[in-house]
Order: C-alpha cells, then structure tokens, then sequence
C-alpha cells in the first residue's frame, strides 16, 4: 500500500504528462476514487505550469490558422434555415459539412482511440489479476472437494475407522482426525496446529508392526489447519503419531511427537 | 467573477462564432509560443494550433473554471497535442530524439490581441523557471516540451527511476510557490 506522500508525487509527475507504467495505472485509480489531496495538487501544477508556459516570449500565429479554423466552424456550425433554399446552394454546404464532419470525426477518433487505449490497458490488467485470483482459489476449491470426496468413499467402507489424534508436548491444543482404511489409506485433518519452523514439516508415522512406518510429509496453513492424504501402509496399523521433522521427512522418526492417537 | 476568458468560453458553447473568433484572437498568441516549441516546426505548430483551437470550441461546453483557469484549460490541451504530434513522428522516424534546447520560440516577439492579464508577472514566473536547480529544470523540461515519460527520463539522464520523479515533485512544487505568490 501507498502512503499518500507517493500519491502526491505521482499526482507531480501526470500533472506534467510523464505518469507511465503501473504507477499511471495505480495513479488514476486512486484519482478515480476521488482524492481532493491530489484534485488539487494537479489543478495547482497545471496553474503553475501554464504560467511559465504563457511567460514565454509571444509568437503570432500565420493568420492562415484562423481563416482556416472559422471556416471550419462556419462549415460545421452552418444549418439549413429554411426549404427555400435552391439545390445549387445546399449541395456545396453539404460537402462541407461532410468534409468537416469527416475531418472532426478523425480527430476526436484520434483522441478517444488514445484516451482509451489508456484505460484499455488498466481494466485488461485488473482483469488479468482477478482471473489468476479466481483460478488460484478454484484450483484450491477443487483440492478441498476432492479430499472430502475421498473421506466421503472412505466413510463408506464398514472397515472404515476414524481415528482421534490429540496435542501432545510442545502443542497441546494441536488436535487430528484420521479416517484410515487398511488397505484404501486415509485422510487426516488437523487443526490448532502451529505451522512449522523454516526447514521443517510435519511427518505422520503408522505403527502396528516392529518400527513406525512413514505415512507422508504435510505443512498447515497459517490457521493451523491441514489435510493429509495416507497411502495404505502395507502392513497392521494399530496407532498413528506425527511428529516434527526436516522438510524432506526422514525414514524413522527423530524429532517430538505432536499429535499421537491413543 | 466570471473573467472575460470564461465568459467566452461560455458563449462558445451556445454556438457563438463571434465569440469563438475572439477567443483565438486573446489565446492563440498565447498558446502558440508552447506548440512551437514543442514540435519546431511551424506549419506542424500552425496545424496544432488549428486543432487546438477547434477541440475548444467542440468542447467548450465541458470546460468547468473549478478545475483551471481558462489559459491551463488552453495550454494543457495545446501541450497534449503537441506532444502527440511530436510522438507521431517519433514513431515514424526511431532515430528522432526530442529538442531539449532553448530558445527557438523566441521567434519574433510582438504583443498579441487583448490577452493576458497577468503580465506585469511574466518576468517572475519565466525566471521561476530558469531559477530552479539546473537537475530540477531538466527533468520537467524533458518531461514537458519533450513529451518523455518518467521511464524515458530516467533512462536519458542515466539516473533511477525514484529520482526522477521526486526531481519533478521538487521542481513543480518550486514553481507553484513562486507562481502562488506573484498572483
């Protein structure tokens, strides 16, 4: 997030039409919001600046310019003021209108065209963040309902257990629920479990025969929470224990145990 | 107090050609010096000078004096279109690096129709300009009658990005104080 401060300097440099990049678009979303701090700054600069632009020395413009500039208002502003009027002199009043119109139309189409390309630029990029955002949190929406889908299979099962894993040591409050099936694997949830220090994971362990059997590596999220899928263990799982380990997880466990069922 | 300018202005948009005349005739000596400035070359600047004119009396209806006088309204928009006109050439020919030097405007001087009220003070404010800090004066000299963008700025002057615009920020703050107090 800006501070104000950077707003006023941006709100410097479109005052005197260098504003380019993101901080143009940044810029004239925060003037759209309706700043008065800035309002101001740019009606100030845009003072200041045609002062020293009209203290330069006078240069009459070719008198051509102005013959030139009210025949184009004349052709343009001319109507038609009554039926009366002959053919032979409508037909070249049309001409020019049409001719000015045409010109005019290229004109103010010059200055749409660049005014919008402008703005084009913005909404396609807000655009572009919103639709990363929405498919960054589809693809975790389509995680989360897979995982409940397979709970969902394994609940089925009559050999289906589910499995209380309670805090133990350094996280007391740390809580676990594995719905475990001996040959399908299982899922566990986590909740309350503080996310593990830099270098770290979580790894959960089966034990039922000589030597706990590893079951996986898994990180919680920044709410304490987590969900882990288990491969069936190929042997008798009997008690389930996860304990903190070195990111890659290890073949037997060495660090404390934090949630261990009973 | 609606000054002579917005009055104009005003008739402008009812359809007032008479009152249109009379407005290029108090700003076109004004506004030119900028666009000759701006893109050097005089049948160019006399094109832009047209246009400008002609986007004022199309548009007059949407000027609003809450938002700048009627001489910002004339010479913001005279500046847009010279700069465009100086980046549509740009574009055609990549080799075109923008005029940073001074004084081709300094044409021949004579005093133009019944404008400018604020005269007596042109010799404060140009100074203003000639007074800031040499590193200040350039970058809004580039920025503003060579249409360079921040970017190109800072790429120009070899300096960082940051530097640049707080050299702006510097710069116009400078000249809204000296501006603020001879008005």
């Amino acid at each position: 997030m800006r501070s104000h401060e950077t707003f006023e300097e941006l709100a410097a440099v479109y005052a005197i039409g260098g504003l380019d990049g993101d901080d143009l678009i940044e810029f004239e979303a925060h003037l759209a919001e309706g700043c008065d701090r800035c309002t101001r700054v740019l009606r100030d600069s845009g003072e200041a600046l045609a002062l020293v632009a009209l203290a330069e020395t006078r240069v009459v413009p070719p008198a051509r310019v102005k013959a030139a500039l009210l025949a184009r208002v004349a052709a343009a502003g001319a109507r038609p003021t009554s039926g009366a009027r002959s053919r032979a002199s409508w037909v070249p009043w049309a001409a020019a209108t049409a001719a000015a119109a045409a010109i005019a139309a290229l004109l103010t189409g010059g200055f749409v065209a660049t005014r919008y390309e402008a703005q084009l630029g913005r909404m396609a990029r807000e655009t572009a963040v919103v639709r990363e955002r929405l498919q960054r949190e589809e693809a975790a929406l389509r995680e989360q309902v897979a995982v409940y889908g397979q709970a969902v299979e394994l609940l089925r099962e009559p050999a289906t257990r589910v499995v209380d894993l309670h805090g133990t040591g350094p996280s007391p409050a740390a809580m676990g629920r594995l719905i475990w099936h001996e040959t399908a694997g299982g899922q566990l949830f986590v909740a309350n479990l503080p996310p593990a220090p830099a270098g770290k994971a979580y790894e959960m362990w089966t034990l039922g025969g000589p030597a706990p059997q590893p079951a996986g590596v898994f990180q919680v999220d920044a709410s304490g929470r987590a969900l882990h899928r288990l491969q069936p263990a190929g042997g008798p799982a009997t008690t389930f224990a996860v304990t903190l380990e070195p990111e890659a997880g290890v073949p037997a466990p060495t660090g404390p145990i934090v949630l261990a069922s009973r | 107090m609606t000054t002579l300018g917005e009055d104009l202005i005003r008739r402008m948009a009812t359809g007032d050609r008479e009152a249109c005349a009379r407005f290029y005739d108090r700003y076109a000596p004004l506004v030119f010096p900028l666009i000759l400035r701006v893109v050097r070359d005089r049948s160019d600047a006399a094109d832009v000078l047209q246009d400008v004119f002609w986007e004022a009396w199309q548009g007059a209806s949407g000027y609003d004096p809450g938002r700048g006088s009627p001489e910002a309204w004339m010479i913001t928009r005279a500046r847009t279109r010279a700069i465009d006109r100086v980046r549509a050439v740009r574009r055609r020919s990549a080799t075109f690096v923008p005029p940073i030097d001074e004084g081709l405007a300094s044409a021949p001087a004579e005093a133009g129709g019944d404008a400018a009220e604020r005269a007596e003070d042109r010799g404060v404010i140009q100074s203003a300009l000639q007074a800031l800090p040499p590193p200040q004066r350039q970058v809004i000299e580039l920025a503003y009658y060579a249409g360079l963008t921040q970017t190109e700025i800072a790429d120009r002057i070899q300096q960082p990005l940051g530097t640049v615009k707080t050299r702006i920020r510097l710069g116009l703050e400078r000249l809204r104080d000296v501006v603020g107090r001879s008005t």
